[in-house]
Formats: structure tokens, C-alpha cells, sequence
């Protein structure tokens, strides 16, 4: 009997974790605006760039989905800086989140959606 | 919902220990015709199974929250290694469904609070059940109707579980949490004569020596900056000298003042002691009277100098980085009805200095 192997759904999963990442920053992004009514006003640049953040990660996760290179690319570069900056937060004495959520969130979450983008295989090839 | 419930720490080891096990399952059977977003699924409802199962040692008391531990773990298990079962989807989207909804029952009807097991466990579902929806290139069976079903459960799940969890630990902080963000140092519940006195003797003291600050040019003078936004009802006023200094509950040398933004100018609110290194809470000489506080897990940014609240997923606005400040102590010498050395100042006293 000859086995059909499926496909490694690479980038489904990466769908799903890039729609959970967007899904995170929205609510990041509708957190911080009852700060903005209350007095802080620069906090509300900070709400619109987060939620356009969230807007185009979620755009990114539907190109990953369709297999497009160019969001292929732009998701790694999103997640090498997602990585990078949390390791310059986690090396800095300022009493960065180190717990459970914190590490799965900014740390285990980009090099799974790394991991999940490579270009080997039947996935992105 | 930041730190880790000492009864819950073993779910997470069992967890983590569930992770390799589950791995090792897959390299066994080695199935080659079962996607790979399956297999995830497969590892991450291995990892919750474990969780769960890890938590009925310590909750055996707790009957009823044992058994559903303990039926939750099996079926996660049981679901983790059936992926071959015709009915494996809609099986495993009900169980991971009900589970979420049955936590979010639990916390709001107060049987629990959220912690970082609980909420960790909750990504590893939510993702388990994107996992489990998400069609993969060249799969027919129900193809639009899971496409459907996970448009709308995934991102209404995770907003719906996160807001709910994240409500339930701002409205029913415990002890140590009394104030949004702050974490209070840990004393003894009932002040004594000696505490009482000695809190006093610190009042007193303080309110002597910063009363030439109520004139906010002889605070700039003494080397007091604002460091926020004056558009708000009130602002600190740090002194980077006396911060580098680090002197400890010295009255003379307050590391901060607090004024109201007042339509004539900065009125003198109080003055802040502030420790130099994160987690090292000062002296506490009132006892519970003069409790520390340290603000954690708060988003801050440079731009404005502003603050927010850190998400329970450990997610801060673009821009902003989660910081913890440092253990301080404010002196307020206005009437505050939560009293000289409250972590907070009433808004209603402010807003009244601000329009008087």
C-alpha cells in the first residue's frame, strides 16, 4: 500500500500563531486608550500604532497563509525584532516580566513563527 | 495574575514534563499521512492534559475541582494521541471550547484567580484550538465551515478569555495587589503603639522639611524636574541627585515631590521616598502604616513619559516596554482619605486642588 505523507502545514500553523500574535497586540493596543482619556495624550499614537501593528500582522498571517514570499520575509524580519528587543528587555536590570506568559508570549511564540517560515521543505520552497 | 500560585507550580512542571513525553509519542507512531498542524495540536493538548492532571495534587480537597482536573487531563490525553478518529476535530475544538469557558466560570464565580499557569495553559489551548481548525493545503472534509469556525472562535475566545481574566484580577486584587500595578510590601496587619509613633515622628518630619518645596521654584532650584506630563491632574517631580544618592527615608532628601497641576501652578501634594534597586523594600517603620509599594509590570514610555497597564498575555502598546519601578513610599501632606503614607492619592482631592 503505498502512504501518502501529508503536508507539513507549515504555514497554517504559522497562520494561526501570527493571528494569535495580532490578537495580543490589538488587545495591547484597546488597553492603553482609557489612559489616553485620561490625560496621557501621547499614549494616543502609541494606541494607533499598536493597532495598526495588529492590522498588519493579521494581513501578514493571511499572506503567509497564501504562501506569499514577500510576507514570508516581512513576518521573520517582525519576529527577529519581536526577539531582539525582548532580549535587549530581558539583559536590562528594569524588572522586565520574566514569567511563564511573558517567555511563551515574547520569546517561545517569534522562534516558533521562525521556525515555521524556513525555507525548506514543500512549504515555502 | 502575574506571579505563580503556589498550589499550581506542579501543574506547570507535570506540563513541561508532559512536553517530551508527547514528542516521544509522535517519533513512536511516526504517522505520516497526519498533518503537521495536527501533531501540534496533539503536543500542546498533551501539555494541558498534564497540566491539569498535575494540579489534582494539590487541589485532592477540593472534590469537585479535583474531578473535573482529572476528567479535563484524561480527555486532553485521550484527544492528544486519537488524532486518527474521524470525530478527532469536532471532539477536541468541544473539549478545548468548554474548558476555556468552564475556567472563565470559575474565576468569575470566584472559586479562583487567575495566575500564570492558569493563563499559560489558556495560550496553549487557544493555540491547540487554532491547530485543530485550521484547514492545511489539499484538505477537503468541512473545509469552509472550519475556515468559519475559526475566524470567529479563535480571536473571540482569546479576547473573551484574556479581558475576563484580566477584569476579574483588577476588581478582586488580593492583599498584596490593592492598587492597580502596585504590589505592597508585606507587614504585619495591625499597627502598634511603637508603629503608630514612629510613623507619625516620619510625618511630622517630612512635612517640616519639604514645606519650602510648596514654592515649586525652590523645588527646581533643588534640582526637582517634572517627570511626566503636566496636562495631567498631577505629576512627580524626581531629583536624579538624591535618586543617585540613594538615601533611604531621608525627609530631608525625598527622591520626589508630588504636585497638583493646578490652574495657578504646581501645588505641593507630598513627597516620594523611593529605593534604589527593584525588590528591595525599604524601612518600614509604621508597620502597616508605612507599607512600600512597588509598581509592576506597568508599560512605560519615553515618549511623554507616560504609563499603562501590562497585558496578562506580557504585551505593551508599541513603543512602550514593560518596566518595574523600583519599591517607594509617598508622605501626602494634604488631607488624603486613604491617608498620609496611601499608595495613591485620592482623585477627588486632586481635582479639587487642580480647580481651586
Amino acid at each position: 500500500m503505498i502512504r501518502v505523507e501529508a503536508p507539513s502545514g507549515r504555514p497554517e500553523a504559522a497562520f494561526v500563531l501570527l493571528l494569535l500574535q495580532s490578537l495580543f497586540w490589538l488587545i495591547a493596543g484597546l488597553s492603553a486608550a482609557p489612559f489616553v482619556l485620561g490625560g496621557e495624550i501621547h499614549m494616543a499614537g502609541l494606541v494607533v500604532a499598536t493597532l495598526l501593528l495588529a492590522l498588519g500582522t493579521c494581513m501578514l498571517a493571511i499572506g503567509v497563509l497564501w504562501r506569499r514570499r514577500r510576507a514570508r520575509g516581512l513576518a521573520i524580519a517582525l519576529e527577529v525584532m519581536c526577539l531582539f528587543g525582548t532580549a535587549i528587555l530581558l539583559l536590562l536590570p528594569i524588572g522586565f516580566n520574566r514569567g511563564p506568559v511573558s517567555l511563551m508570549v515574547n520569546v517561545a511564540l517569534p522562534i516558533a513563527l521562525i521556525v515555521l517560515l524556513r525555507k525548506d521543505g514543500e512549504a515555502f520552497a | 495574575m502575574f506571579d505563580i500560585a503556589p498550589d499550581h507550580a506542579i501543574g506547570l512542571y507535570v506540563g513541561l514534563l508532559a512536553l517530551p513525553l508527547a514528542l516521544i509519542a509522535i517519533q513512536l507512531r511516526r504517522p505520516r499521512d497526519v498533518s503537521g498542524t495536527v501533531l501540534g495540536a496533539s503536543v500542546l493538548m498533551a501539555i494541558s492534559g498534564g497540566i491539569h492532571l498535575g494540579l489534582v495534587l494539590t487541589h485532592r480537597n477540593e472534590t469537585i475541582t479535583a474531578a473535573l482536573f482529572v476528567m479535563n487531563g484524561v480527555a486532553y490525553l485521550a484527544l492528544s494521541q486519537l488524532y486518527s478518529w474521524p470525530w478527532w476535530r469536532p471532539a477536541s475544538a468541544a473539549l478545548i471550547t468548554m474548558t476555556l469557558f468552564g475556567y472563565l466560570g470559575y474565576i468569575v464565580l470566584g472559586f479562583d484567580t487567575p495566575d500564570q499557569v492558569a493563563l499559560a495553559t489558556k495560550l496553549l489551548e487557544l493555540t491547540a484550538l487554532g491547530l485543530v481548525l485550521v484547514p492545511v493545503a489539499g484538505e477537503r472534509p468541512w473545509r469552509r465551515r472550519r475556515w468559519g469556525t475559526l475566524a470567529v472562535a479563535v480571536p473571540l475566545l482569546t479576547v473573551v478569555t484574556i479581558s475576563v481574566a484580566w477584569i476579574d484580577a483588577l476588581a478582586r486584587p488580593d492583599t498584596q495587589h490593592v492598587h492597580v500595578g502596585a504590589v505592597l510590601q508585606q507587614t504585619n496587619e495591625v499597627a502598634t503603639p511603637e508603629q503608630e509613633a514612629a510613623a507619625k515622628q516620619l510625618y511630622d518630619q517630612t512635612v517640616v522639611a519639604i514645606a519650602p518645596y510648596g514654592d515649586w521654584h525652590k523645588a527646581w532650584d533643588a534640582g526637582f524636574r517634572p517627570g511626566g506630563s503636566q496636562s495631567l491632574p498631577s505629576t512627580h517631580w524626581m531629583n536624579q541627585r538624591n535618586v543617585d544618592a540613594a538615601y533611604v527615608m531621608d525627609p530631608k532628601h525625598p527622591q520626589g515631590l508630588v504636585y497638583a497641576n493646578s490652574k495657578h501652578g504646581p501645588v505641593l501634594l507630598g513627597a516620594m521616598f523611593q529605593m534604589k534597586n527593584i525588590g528591595n523594600f525599604g524601612p518600614d517603620p509604621g508597620g502597616p502604616l508605612t507599607a512600600w509599594h512597588q509598581h509592576e509590570n506597568i508599560c512605560f514610555t519615553p515618549i511623554g513619559f507616560e504609563f499603562s497597564l501590562m497585558t496578562p498575555t506580557a504585551t505593551c502598546p508599541l513603543g512602550a516596554i514593560d518596566i518595574t519601578a523600583s519599591p517607594m513610599l509617598h508622605v501626602w501632606i494634604v488631607d488624603n482619605p486613604g491617608g498620609p503614607f496611601a499608595v495613591d492619592i485620592d482623585e477627588k482631592v486632586v481635582k479639587r486642588i487642580d480647580q481651586s
